[in-house]
């Protein structure tokens, strides 16, 4: 695994300073206060939330169920908490010639937390179970890649909505798994795809222990797993308990004996949790406590200001002659973007400008993929306006800009409305304006009918840290994020090329190069990319966030007192 | 009395009936499917919006889906909402934790309010009754949400009088501030509406006739008066326990109690009928039953009330 060269996870360490005076070090006598009351029972808590479905690693696409899931669910391949780069886990070897055909050999040892080894029939048996669609997991489309998917998988002809029903698929096994023995199973996939390996650690391809397929609902609320907590103890709505697994073979164990997952409704209650050093560790600081850097004064030197793979941008309908514009208008209007004026007042610098389309912390990422196109100018924004609308493009009188009111995006889009606004002047003919639909769920419904009537914010939140997580899925044609329906032989046959090149160097180069040519068209606008606050109690050390986000619940350790 | 109070037991079918229909329809009507979203950014597979919604018989017509919620809410089997979870475990955890706050809230309210409002409404003008006009002034000028970050962040965070979040326990000595915090505003409320009401009564006709009678003070303000001049705030508290019941979404979250409110705020963002139908069920019983108590209570007070 190469190290990523671009990888700047610059601040998501932090190490807590362990520098007061009166904990004294070696000695083991506390003398008077300071004494730890989470040292006796090992025990830390963080924040959580509810998870809408249960323990199954395949069945899984939130993130209040995604970081459980990872405390107790080990993969093939790991990311590293410091450089996003993947790592081998469970996995000995991961070995391929052309891409196409992988052979995987796990280590020996690896145990179930119910004693039973982990084999290579527990991979293939849990990948067939989640791709075949009459199980009907949310992860399914993960497996797509591999041979026979389409033979296990099966469309409904007229949609969810339609009268007729999914023809039953012909076979729940994929032809392109294959269990070579114990240890060792084959994966065949449809085409040669450069970055299967990286995207091995996404929680989809999590293994299932036998005890899965004898009772799948039951499992869901007390499941047996692989990672390096176990289970213990779910109550719905208001925590979930997971202890450290003393069979865990990684070379770094758990340093606290229980996590508990307390869930929050409200991220205020959680953060005043955490000043009081009732809770210790909190990846959401509410905006009251970043505005004017609160949260620094209130958290000292248990502030943890990181970054994390989560970018921001606007998609056109390109589909729509009305809503899509052309190309120089959809560069206009990324001229007229103030991205730096509007991260700094409207986010307290808590996100990042972008100039191009991929998180800067992930491995293949390159600067300046958007050229000079995403740096403010309004005097040019203006010109290209000119030009867009000499090209016949006339845009209508109200240009919305939409948003879910469930999230909190209104202060950033009305922000950004002003910048377009005012850079193209009182006299451009039309106004961009921010309007909302109630819920996150209407907005997905119109955009995925593509109904929309105007332009709307776009986030996304890497699957894995790869530069081909932020093309594939959102660009190419017929892709299932690309909203705008957008499409570009080009742009297909060069991610084709990538996908398929066997150097692993070669295909980032292809990739960024696939990049750049986004520039052409500006199918969607790069705006900034997030973040990440996060907080520690005074009684935690050494706590470390994820490329995700989220806890490294390995890193997290009690302070001696 | 009994036979009024069974016909006004009668009565609660067709308005159950009526109301949950409403309920059930009005899910349906929303706009967007509750799977969309479900997924971020990308589409869910096809595969799991249909056996959801077969799941939850979302493709049924809604004369056959309202049917199966009857059978099912007679029979007390509630399923599971679109999680997987059982829901009838989820409201049996979440409901004794709001009816314990909204309980205390009533009782503070109660006892706050009613002590408050007639000690300035016995001595109109005075200082006692200065001092209540004020404070009920400044409480009824608080949002609610101030109230509760501004003790959570001085009690809490700062003095460490209490802790600024309830257990999942939620026992009763850490309701108290927020059960304080619920009642703030309508204590103010409660306070002025006997006042008010002690006020008026003050002048009546009855009263003079007891004073005349040479009836002790005591006698004539705790039987004679309080009584009389209850009834209104009498009605006022008894929707309050119904609207109580519904949880209290801002308080609940801010001291991150797992109650019902914040359980149907989650359901309602969610869309996830399966809870919302059912508690909106019980909260329509909730208000039916607490509104035929302070009409029954109405006898009890005014002796001029009867049923026939």
């Amino acid at each position: 695994m190469r190290v990523t060269k671009g990888a700047k996870i610059a601040t998501g360490t932090a190490l807590l300073a362990l520098g007061v005076a009166a904990c004294g070090g070696g000695g083991g006598s506390s003398s008077g206060g300071g004494d730890n009351p989470r040292a006796a029972s090992g025990t830390v808590y963080i924040r959580g939330c509810e998870p809408q479905t249960g323990f199954v690693p395949g069945n899984i696409n939130e993130t209040c169920g995604g970081t459980i899931n990872d405390f107790v669910y080990s993969k093939l391949v790991k990311y590293n908490s410091d450089t996003a780069a993947p790592e081998l886990d469970q996995a000995e070897s991961i070995e391929t010639t052309d891409n196409k055909v992988w052979t995987i050999k796990l280590k020996s040892g690896l145990k179930w937390t119910d004693g039973t080894p982990v084999t290579a029939k527990n991979y293939v048996d849990a990948w067939n179970y989640t791709a075949y669609s009459p199980n009907a997991q949310l992860g399914s489309f993960w497996f797509g890649d591999i041979e026979g998917y389409d033979k296990v998988n099966t469309q409904d002809p007229d949609g969810p909505d339609g009268p007729k029903e999914a023809p039953k698929p012909e076979t729940d096994k994929l032809k392109g798994l294959e269990v070579v023995d114990d240890l060792t199973f084959k994966v065949t996939l449809t085409a040669p795809i450069s970055v299967f390996r990286t995207k091995l650690g996404y929680s989809t391809f999590s293994a299932l222990p036998e005890a899965f397929f004898k009772d799948p609902k039951g499992f869901a609320q007390k499941p047996v797993t692989n990672g390096p907590f176990k289970f213990v103890q779910w109550d719905h709505n208001s925590q979930i308990i997971v202890e450290a697994n003393p069979d865990y073979p990684g070379p770094e164990k758990p340093k606290v004996k229980k996590i508990v997952y307390k869930m929050y409704k409200d991220d205020n209650a959680a953060y005043a949790d955490l000043v009081s050093n009732n809770l210790d560790f909190t990846e959401l600081i509410p905006p009251s406590a970043l505005a004017g850097d609160k949260w620094k004064t209130d958290l000292g030197d248990r502030a943890i200001d990181g970054q994390q793979g989560v970018i921001q941008t606007i998609t056109f309908p390109v589909y729509s002659k009305e809503w899509g514009g052309n190309a120089d208008f959809r560069k206009a209007v990324s001229l007229a973007i103030d991205r730096k004026t509007i991260t700094e007042k409207i986010f307290n610098k808590g996100r990042s400008p972008i100039n191009g389309w991929v998180s800067p912390i992930v491995e293949g990422f390159k600067d300046g993929a958007c050229g000079d196109l995403c740096t403010y100018n309004p005097a040019k924004a203006k010109e290209l306006l000119a030009k867009a609308k000499s090209e016949g493009y006339t845009p209508p009188a109200e240009f919305p800009i939409w948003s879910n009111a469930d999230g909190t995006h209104k202060e950033w889009i009305e922000a950004t409305v002003n910048s377009i606004n005012q850079a193209f002047g009182p006299d451009a003919g039309f106004k961009f304006v921010h309007k909302d639909m109630p819920t996150f769920a209407e907005l997905r419904d119109v955009v995925t009918q593509h109904k929309l009537k105007g332009v709307h914010r776009t986030g996304w939140q890497m699957d894995y840290p790869h530069i081909e997580n932020f093309l594939n899925p959102l660009y190419k044609t017929g892709a299932s994020s690309n909203d705008g329906l957008y499409s570009n032989k080009e742009l297909d046959a060069k991610l084709h090329e990538a996908d398929t090149a066997t150097d692993p160097a070669q295909a980032n180069a292809l990739y960024q190069e696939a990049e750049a040519m986004l520039q052409q068209d500006m199918p969607a606008i790069p705006l900034w990319s997030y973040g990440l606050q996060a907080g520690t109690s005074k009684w935690v050390t050494g706590v470390k966030v994820t490329p995700f986000g989220v806890l490294d619940p390995l890193s997290i350790a009690i302070k001696e007192a | 009395m009994g036979r009024y109070a069974i016909r006004r037991l009668l009565q609660l079918v067709p308005v159950v009936l009526g109301t949950t229909f409403i309920i059930n329809y009005m899910v349906w009507q929303l706009p967007g499917d509750p799977f969309a979203g479900r997924c971020g950014q990308r589409p869910c597979p096809d595969s799991y919006v249909t056996a959801m919604r077969e799941q939850f018989g979302l493709d049924q017509p809604l004369l056959v889906q309202y049917w199966n919620f009857l059978k099912n809410l007679l029979t007390g089997n509630l399923g599971t909402d679109f999680n997987g979870v059982s829901v009838a475990s989820q409201l049996g955890d979440a409901w004794p934790i709001t009816i314990r706050l909204a309980l205390m809230a009533v009782a503070f309210e109660a006892i706050i309010g009613i002590g408050a409002g007639v000690l300035s409404g016995l001595k109109r003008g005075g200082f006692i009754d200065n001092v209540v006009t004020l404070s009920t002034l400044f409480l009824l000028s608080l949002p609610i949400f101030v109230t509760a970050y501004l003790l959570q962040w001085v009690l809490g965070v700062q003095l460490h009088v209490i802790e600024p979040t309830v257990t999942d326990a939620a026992t009763v000595p850490e309701l108290i501030v927020p059960a304080l915090v619920l009642a703030s505003l309508n204590m103010a409320f409660t306070a002025r509406l006997t006042r008010t009401s002690i006020v008026e009564n003050l002048r009546s006709d009855y009263v003079r006739t007891a004073v005349a009678k040479g009836l002790s003070n005591r006698r004539v303000v705790g039987i004679h008066l309080l009584r009389n001049s209850l009834i209104p705030v009498l009605t006022f508290l008894g929707t309050e326990v119904g609207s109580l019941m519904s949880g209290a979404i801002i308080t609940e979250g801010i001291f991150n109690i797992h109650g019902i409110g914040g359980l149907l705020w989650r359901a309602i963002n969610g869309q996830d009928y399966t809870i919302v139908v059912p508690v909106a069920t019980l909260l329509v019983l909730v208000y039916l039953i607490s509104n035929l108590l302070v009409d029954l209570l109405y006898g009890v007070l005014d002796p001029r009330i009867r049923y026939e």
